[in-house]
Order: C-alpha cells, then sequence, then structure tokens
C-alpha cells in the first residue's frame, strides 16, 4: 500500500509545477539552502555533508546550512520533510538505503514512503564487510561458515541496529550459506570497536569504513561489494568467495516531491561536483564514491527492495 | 619526551592561547544555557576547524569540550538547571547554597574543583592512556548492564524522603527511556500512533523540563525570585582563598570523586551523565555528615564537578587508543579525528605524536584557563541573575529553555514534550517524587536495555541464559557490588523508616 | 494553600495510573522490544500498590502546601502551554515577545498596579531580549527557528 502513491504524487508535482513556474527555476538558487541530516552530529551522515557544504556552497554561490533532526533512525525527520517540505529546491534532507525503504515496511506509523520524494543523488556507498578480531580462530569467511554450520546460533555477530544494511546482509549470508547465526543488533557503530576489541562478540557485520579504521587489530574476512574496496585491497568480496552478496549503505539527498526537474538538475550537478572534489578525502576513509541520478535511483532502490523485502515480511 | 617537548612548544604561541581563551569562553557560555550541550557546542564549531589546521582545530575543540561540561555548572548552582547532563549532581547542594546567598562560594567552589578535575583527567590521558584503554573493552553487554544497576542504586540516596517514591520515580524513567524505538529489535513502542514521537523522549528535554519548569512556576507562584532573598553577593562571607583553602584541606574526597570520574570516563556509553551522580553519592556516604548534603554543603558540588571535569580528558582514552567514544560529544571529535586522516590507535601517541601531545596539553591549558575565566564569569553571571528583578527573570529563563529544547533536534514536539514533563514534575515534586530519581531511571534505562537483551540474544544457545549474565569475572564483581550498594544505600533509609513510627515527625526539609 | 491529600495514595495512584497507561499503548509489540519495559511494568505496579496500601496503615504527609498564589501558577502554566503552540502558529519571535511582555506584566502586578510608563519601557528591552537570541540561534548556530508572521 506504500508505493502505489504515484497518482497522487503526480497530481501534487503539477499543482507545484503550476504554482511556481516561472519565478524560480531562471535564477535557481537565490536563497539559503537548507540541508538536513536526520542524524546525530558525528556519524558517517553528518561527516560526508561536512565535507560537502563549503564545496556545494562554492559551486551554487548561496549559503548550505546543515542542520540535525535526529529521531527514529532517521524516521522522526523523514516524516516531517514529506509533510511540510517546500518543493522550491530550498530545502534538501539526506536519504539513506536501507532505512528509507525498511521502515516504512516494518512500522506500521514510520510517517513516510519510501518514494514519496525526488532522490536528487545517492553520493556515496558503504558496503557491509564482515569483520572478526585479530585473534579470532576464524581467519577465513569459510572457516565461520563452517563452523556455524557444525554449531547452529552459537556464533554471534555485531552490527549496527535492527533491519539495517549490517543486518539485512547478514540474514542473507544465513540464507546463502543455510547456516544459523545470532545476529547482536548494537545503538550505531560507535559500540562496535570495544564489542569486537573486549570479544564480545565473534565478529561484527559492519561497514567498510571500521574495517579501515581498525585495520591492524581485525581480519575483515569478506566485503560485500562488486569489486574490492579501493582501501581495503587485501580483502576479499563474497562473490570472489561464491556467494552472491552485494549490499550496504547508499547515502543520498533529496528534495521534496514535485520540485521541479531543472533544480533537481542543477543540484544533481552540484553534487557530482561535490563529489568529485571529495573524493581524495573519503576514498581512504573506506567509502565508495558514487554517482547515482534519476532512474538509476529507482533501479537501485527496486533491486534492494525485492532483495530485502521477503527478508523482512518473513520476520513480521 | 622529546614529543612532549615539542608539543608544548608548539602550544606556546600567541595564536594557540588566544584560541584555548576563546574556546574556553564560548563553551562556558554555550554550556551554561540549558539544552545547548557540549555536543552541540562542538558540532557548532564543526565547521570553523575545517579551516585551521589539524592541531589549531583539535585544541579549539579540546578547550570548548571542557568550558561547556564545566559551565553547565553555573546554571547549576543559580537556577538549580544543570545546563549539561553532567552537571545535575551540582544542583544538588549548588542551589540550596544559592538559596542561602552562598552562591558565590558554591561557584568558586565548582571552578577550583573543575580545574583540578581537567588537570587530573589531563595526566592521566598522558601517563596511563595505554594500559586504562584495556579496561576500556572489557565492559561487554552484561557488564554494563550491572553498570546501569549499579547506578540505579544511587536512587536510594537521591530519593529525600521516601525510597518506595524514589523508586516509583526510577521505574518512570526507565519506561520513558523505552519510548521511541528500541534499541534492540528496532520496533517503536508507546508512540500511541504518532510518527514524531518516534524520536523517543531525549534525556536532555526531560531534564530541562523536571528541573527548570518547576522552579519557575514556584517563584511566580509565590511572586518572588527564588535566589534573590538574602541580596548579597556572598563573597563578603567567604573569600576564594577560603573556598581553596577548604577544598584542598579535604583532599580525600577531590581524589575519590576524581578516580570515580576517571573510571566510569573510560566505560564506553556510561558518560558524564553518570559520573557526577556517583562521586556525589560516595560523598554523601562516605561525609561524616551525610545529613547536611542536598542542604548546601559544598563538599557536593567538589565531587561533582571534579568528577565530571576528569570526564573530559578521561574518555578520550579509549578514543584516542581504539576509537571507542567514550562519551557522546567524543563522536564529533573521532570525527574531526578520521577528517584530517587521523587513525585512532596507539599510532596517533607514537608517529603523530606532537599532535595528540599538543592536543592532550591543550586541554590541560583549557582547564587552568577555567580559573580565570570561570571566577570572571562566575561574577558576572551572578550579578546578572541577582540584578534582575523576577518578572524578568521567569520570561527570560522560560526563553531561553524553550529555545535550548528546541535547538537540541530542531523538534517543537519536543519543546511541549518539556513543559508537559515540566508541570507534571512540579505536582509530582508536591507528592514526594522528586525529579532526580526520573532523570536516573532515564539515563540508565537504556544502558540497562540494551545490555540485557543483548546478553540475552547472546546466550540463545545456553541452556539457562540469565547465567551468562554473570559468567565473566568482570560482571561477578559488578553484581557483587550492586548488592552491596543497594545494602549499604537500604540501611539507613531502613533504620530512619522505623524510627519514624511516630508519625507526623518533621521531616520536610529540602522540598526544592 | 495547603490541599489534604494522602501524599503516599496519590504518588502510588500515579504510579499505576503510569503503568496503565503505558499497559494500553503497548499492545503488538515484538518479544524483545517488550521484554524490558514489561519487567520495569510489573516492578513500577508493585512499589505502587505497596506504597498505595502503605497510604493506608501508615500514611507519610497527609498535606501538601503549594506555597504563593494558586491563581498565579495555574495562569503561568496556561501561558506556558499557550506559548508552545503560539510558536508553532505565529513564529518564534513574535509570540515570543508577545508573551513575554505579557508574563513581565503579569508578574509585575505583585508588587502593584503596574503604570502605562513601566510597560513602555519594558517593550524595548523585551525585543532586545527576544532579538539578540533569535539572531544568536538563527546566524551562530545555525538553528532555523520556527517562523510565521514576519520572521
Amino acid at each position: 500500500m506504500n508505493f502505489s502513491k504515484s497518482t497522487l504524487v503526480g497530481a501534487v508535482s503539477a499543482i507545484a509545477l503550476a504554482g511556481i513556474a516561472g519565478n524560480v527555476q531562471a535564477d535557481y538558487p537565490e536563497e539559503a539552502i537548507s540541508y538536513v541530516i536526520p542524524f546525530n552530529p558525528g556519524g558517517e551522515s553528518d561527516i560526508t555533508a561536512r565535507f560537502q557544504e563549503p564545496v556545494l556552497e562554492e559551486i551554487l554561490g548561496v549559503s548550505v546550512n546543515v542542520s540535525h533532526r535526529p529521531g527514529g533512525g532517521g524516521a522522526v525527520a523523514w516524516s516531517e520533510f514529506q509533510n511540510n517540505a517546500e518543493p522550491t529546491g530550498y530545502e534538501l534532507i539526506g536519504v539513506n538505503i536501507p532505512h528509507i525503504i525498511g521502515q516504512p515496511i516494518q512500522r506500521s506509523d514510520a510517517g513516510f514512503e519510501t518514494d514519496n520524494w525526488e532522490i536528487i543523488t545517492f553520493f556515496h556507498s558503504t558496503p557491509n564487510a564482515l569483520i572478526v578480531p585479530a585473534n579470532s580462530p576464524f581467519d577465513t569467511l569459510e572457516d565461520l561458515v563452517e563452523y556455524a554450520r557444525e554449531n547452529p546460533q552459537a556464533v554471534t555477530l555485531g552490527g549496527s541496529g535492527t533491519y539495517s544494511a549490517n543486518h539485512l546482509d547478514m540474514l542473507r549470508l544465513e540464507r546463502e550459506a543455510d547456516i544459523d547465526l545470532t545476529y547482536i543488533p548494537f545503538s550505531g557503530t560507535g559500540p562496535l570497536p570495544a564489542a569486537l576489541e573486549g570479544n564480545h562478540v565473534a565478529g561484527i557485520f559492519n561497514y567498510t569504513m571500521l574495517g579501515v579504521q581498525m585495520e591492524d587489530r581485525v581480519k575483515v574476512l569478506a566485503v560485500a561489494s562488486e569489486e574490492r574496496v579501493p582501501a581495503l585491497p587485501d580483502a576479499p568480496t563474497f562473490k570472489e568467495q561464491g556467494y552472491d552478496i552485494v549490499g550496504g549503505a547508499y547515502r543520498g539527498v533529496a528534495a521534496p516531491a514535485g520540485t521541479p526537474d531543472e533544480i533537481i538538475t542543477v543540484l544533481e550537478d552540484a553534487f557530482a561536483e561535490a563529489n568529485r572534489r571529495i573524493t581524495e578525502k573519503q576514498e581512504p576513509l573506506g567509502f565508495v564514491m558514487e554517482y547515482i541520478t534519476g532512474d538509476e535511483v529507482d533501479e537501485i532502490i527496486t533491486q534492494l527492495r525485492e532483495a530485502y523485502a521477503p527478508i523482512l515480511e518473513s520476520t513480521e | 619526551m622529546d614529543m612532549l617537548l615539542e608539543a608544548l612548544a608548539s602550544l606556546m604561541t600567541f595564536e594557540s592561547i588566544i584560541t584555548v581563551l576563546v574556546g574556553v569562553s564560548a563553551g562556558l557560555l554555550i554550556g551554561s544555557l540549558p539544552g545547548l550541550t557540549a555536543t552541540m557546542a562542538l558540532a557548532v564549531l564543526l565547521p570553523f576547524t575545517f579551516s585551521m589546521e589539524p592541531l589549531q582545530g583539535l585544541v579549539a575543540l579540546g578547550a570548548v569540550y571542557m568550558g561547556s561540561i564545566y559551565g553547565g555548572a553555573f546554571t547549576a548552582i543559580l537556577i538549580n538547571t544543570p545546563g549539561t547532563p553532567s552537571s545535575i549532581a551540582t544542583t544538588f547542594d549548588g542551589y540550596p547554597m544559592a538559596r542561602q546567598g552562598r552562591a558565590y562560594e558554591a561557584l568558586a567552589g565548582a571552578t577550583i574543583a573543575s580545574v583540578i578535575g581537567g588537570l587530573v583527567g589531563v595526566t592521566f590521558l598522558l601517563l596511563l592512556a595505554p594500559p586504562l584503554a584495556r579496561w576500556a573493552v572489557a565492559f561487554g553487554p552484561s557488564e554494563m548492564f550491572w553498570v546501569a544497576m549499579l547506578g540505579l542504586t544511587l536512587v536510594a540516596s537521591l530519593s529525600s524522603g521516601s525510597l518506595l517514591k524514589g523508586m516509583i520515580g526510577g521505574c518512570i524513567g526507565m519506561l520513558l527511556s523505552t519510548v521511541g524505538v528500541s534499541p534492540v529489535g528496532w520496533e517503536t513502542r508507546f508512540t500511541f500512533g504518532f510518527p514524531a514521537m518516534q524520536g523517543g523522549i531525549e534525556l536532555i528535554v526531560a531534564l530541562i523540563g523536571l528541573f527548570v519548569i518547576p522552579e519557575l512556576l514556584s517563584m511566580a507562584a509565590e511572586g518572588r525570585s527564588n535566589i534573590t532573598e538574602s541580596g548579597e553577593f556572598g563573597k563578603a562571607k567567604v573569600g576564594i582563598r577560603q573556598v581553596a583553602r577548604h577544598i584542598l584541606g579535604k583532599p580525600v574526597n577531590i581524589i575519590r570523586s576524581c578516580l570515580i570520574g576517571q573510571v566510569i570516563a573510560i566505560i564506553p556509553g556510561a558518560g558524564g551523565n553518570v559520573t557526577s551522580l556517583v562521586a556525589y553519592n560516595e560523598a554523601k556516604r562516605f561525609s561524616k555528615d551525610p545529613q547536611s548534603f542536598g542542604k548546601g554543603n559544598i563538599d557536593g558540588v567538589v565531587a561533582s564537578e571534579s568528577s565530571n571535569n576528569v570526564m573530559v580528558a578521561g574518555s578520550m582514552i579509549p578514543l584516542l587508543t581504539l576509537g571507542i567514544p567514550g562519551a557522546p560529544p567524543d563522536a564529533i571529535i573521532l570525527g574531526v579525528l578520521l577528517m584530517h586522516g587521523l587513525r585512532p590507535g596507539l599510532d596517533l601517541f607514537t608517529e603523530s605524536g606532537v599532535l595528540t601531545n599538543g592536543f592532550i596539553l591543550s586541554m590541560g591549558m583549557a582547564a587552568l584557563m577555567l580559573l580565570p575565566v570561570g571566577l570572571l564569569g562566575a561574577r558576572l553571571i551572578h550579578k546578572v541573575v541577582i540584578k534582575t528583578p523576577y518578572h524578568f527573570m521567569v520570561p527570560a529563563i522560560a526563553m531561553v529553555t524553550i529555545l535550548g529544547t528546541f535547538a537540541l533536534r530542531n523538534s517543537l514536539l519536543d519543546v511541549g514534550i518539556m513543559m508537559i514533563m515540566g508541570i507534571a514534575g512540579y505536582f509530582l515534586r508536591l507528592i514526594g517524587i522528586h525529579a532526580a530519581p526520573i532523570v536516573l531511571g532515564l539515563i540508565l534505562g537504556g544502558i540497562a536495555e540494551q545490555g540485557y537483551v543483548q546478553t540475552m540474544l547472546a546466550a540463545v544457545v545456553d541452556p539457562i541464559p540469565w547465567l551468562r549474565l554473570v559468567e565473566n569475572p568482570l560482571s561477578k564483581v559488578l553484581a557483587a557490588l550492586v548488592v552491596l550498594g543497594a545494602a549499604t544505600a537500604m540501611l539507613p533509609a531502613w533504620l530512619e523508616r522505623s524510627g519514624r513510627l511516630d508519625k507526623g515527625s518533621p521531616n520536610r526539609g529540602d522540598d526544592s | 494553600m495547603i490541599l489534604r491529600v494522602n501524599t503516599d495514595m496519590a504518588a502510588g495512584g500515579f504510579g499505576l495510573g503510569f503503568a496503565a497507561l503505558l499497559w494500553l499503548g503497548g499492545t503488538d509489540i515484538g518479544r524483545l522490544s517488550i521484554l524490558f519495559p514489561r519487567a520495569v511494568l510489573v516492578i513500577l505496579v508493585a512499589f505502587s500498590l505497596l506504597l498505595f496500601v502503605k497510604g493506608f496503615f501508615r500514611p507519610g504527609e497527609r498535606s501538601i502546601e503549594i506555597s504563593g498564589s494558586p491563581l498565579r501558577l495555574l495562569v503561568l502554566i496556561l501561558l506556558l502551554l499557550v506559548w508552545w503552540f503560539a510558536i508553532g502558529k505565529l513564529g518564534f519571535v513574535v509570540s515570543s515577545f508577545l508573551i513575554m511582555l505579557f508574563i513581565t506584566w503579569f508578574l509585575a502586578r505583585v508588587e502593584g498596579p503596574v503604570s502605562w510608563k513601566r510597560l513602555l519601557l519594558w517593550t524595548p528591552i523585551i525585543a532586545v531580549m527576544v532579538g539578540g537570541f533569535y539572531s544568536i540561534f538563527t546566524q551562530v548556530l545555525n538553528v532555523r527557528l520556527p517562523s510565521g508572521l514576519l520572521f
């Protein structure tokens, strides 16, 4: 029921277009742009926005104000944005996959819909990685899978959040390898290094960033990307090891539904250019830069929704 | 050693000193406004540090952090409102002191304690970071559960009057902490169908509401300010020297508080919110005159403020060595380190040792700077608070609280929650349910829940899952401490209660 | 004003009421998410009942005192709630200015009637206070305050 609102969206955008046509597009942008981050300061989304801010300001010639609206794993800000933001191109919000896919499926009162906005671009992704402590008995993914096959549920894997990118791909690993693991959710990425160092869990399913950050104290058994990640050249992918798992978190930015195409294009270009200029700083941290725009956005959402929906629904 | 000297030299520039001075002052200002936390202060500063050299940026952040944690004490003492959650315990004795016209004494005591605490924390960080870091990762889910339980034994000493009412307050606080998205399971709870409630009840929102609003309401009802009664600056009675002499004359209190601050700072996730409460509790427990606590005993202020300023540098230990943020503001410092391409780990102390040591030393410098800045600021703010007529005071404080609450998450709903909790808090106080146990429950509820459910999840293969809670040696020790703490805390309360059998005994001391 | 209330029973009753509220709001939650709140709810109910029963046999305080004027208390409560509501409708600046002026006038009346002159004197002071904080928050701290009329 959440995904059949396209007619409504269409109607709304038509009205919006009629209302503001003629005076906005030509000189956009003229005033300050607000860029809401639906998470706490200090996280991956925030760090990226801080990198982008000065570059965007330079390209667009207006100030870009980053502010935070945390709560409910992003849902509070997203529901507010979909209900209140004006489609003028001066209000933007950060969006994350799989959050925007998972929450509306899983919660009856998430307050937002996966596609009730114009996603301008996904500018980077952080693939999932299976990480174990340096002193772990598992040296390869195969070791872990074999042990788990003999000892169902005995292998505990930590990760950030429930039904997050981490959790969903762990569930995919369970299906692909036909094993039974125990997932232990932590609140965010912050507590995971301690869980790993202190051997509170056998391993963690988290993003490549953490693998880079803790490079000398952990073993990265597998990375859920198509190709090896530049910052972790020695870590094999799941695909290389025979498991078809490609996933992670995608971060992007959205404008309200009905924002004129001209404005979307301006922003698309600005974010792409910003991406190019901050690549040098972001890649070493473990980010994978992406330039997903237009139809590709829908494609990737559809593709991941198909991958995750059965898992999400079977757990209801 | 060379590295240390080199770092020191790099700090002894005019630029660095000005950065620290401005940082401490700005932090103090932000920290003293209820709702504007140290985390927020750092987030605001973040963009400015981009244009600076890495060291300069870190120096500024460290100074702001130190200043804002200290700034919380100002409002805690003067208007019974913890500017940051870490100064909750400062209100217990600081505010009664202010009402007795001893505000300056309390402020001076808080300043000296903060300076000492800050310096002690820096010393620990410089000398003992690697060994202490091992301690940080020892706290897994089951240990965290017991840490939260240990914190909950504080309810007994925080509930002035009836223990049962304190317990009810603690339970209410814990239940409030469960509103919103559950930490394990990621489901929405108790939102009553409002999407905006998914954000839950933020600790600071509840804190501001429960502490400030009742104070404003009682000022309005009584038709006068709560602290102008003595009118005097309070300086006439006790000077800064005497306060210093008093504090240094009781070294045990300050040493104990600093140690508690350091130990708790290292435990990831407990943070400064808890340190000051624990330190306060222990100061009271070991005092020769526990009855005077809560009625204006400067030792309570000293315990709280010294321990929370130890936490500033103390929580950097797991951060710098392992990349584990010990307290929420540390997450931002971690972000800055990563942005400058600095990876937490022992390399930070060797390869980029000059930078790291410079950062650490600058925090020491910031702690020292608290003394002049703080005493001057204390005098100014105190004068403003005393001179302002109460009919300006009430709306002005209300406006600042509204702004602070809103700014926290850009949420108008939070403002409403703050007000409703505050109004409820006023009436609950009348029937004997005080704010402190509720806030304590709110702080610890999340920690306890996460620790408990994670432990149970990991124990899914065990025959008796809950035995996992006391499986590790450390969790056994902590569990024993909980039992011991509960027993020693309950015993006096029990004795007092049975001694109070003859009803109508005059046990209504501090209703503020 | 002194009210005759058995505080033990009042506190116990409040605990029970609060528990009931959450109990009703807590249907249809998964096992992992309800585990902890349910345990706390049970404990809360137990303590509340205990206190309630204790209130019968060995009550603590049997009266509460609202020091000062209950009318001023109620008016301020009302004003705070109106303020909150007004921020959403009129914006921060306008509503804060009006309500702060009103509260100041209302509270100053304790000392006697307030002359127009004083009120006129306060207007710029309050305007500067609101304006000052507004600009600090919007310009320096980068917080977008709710806007309605004018700002």
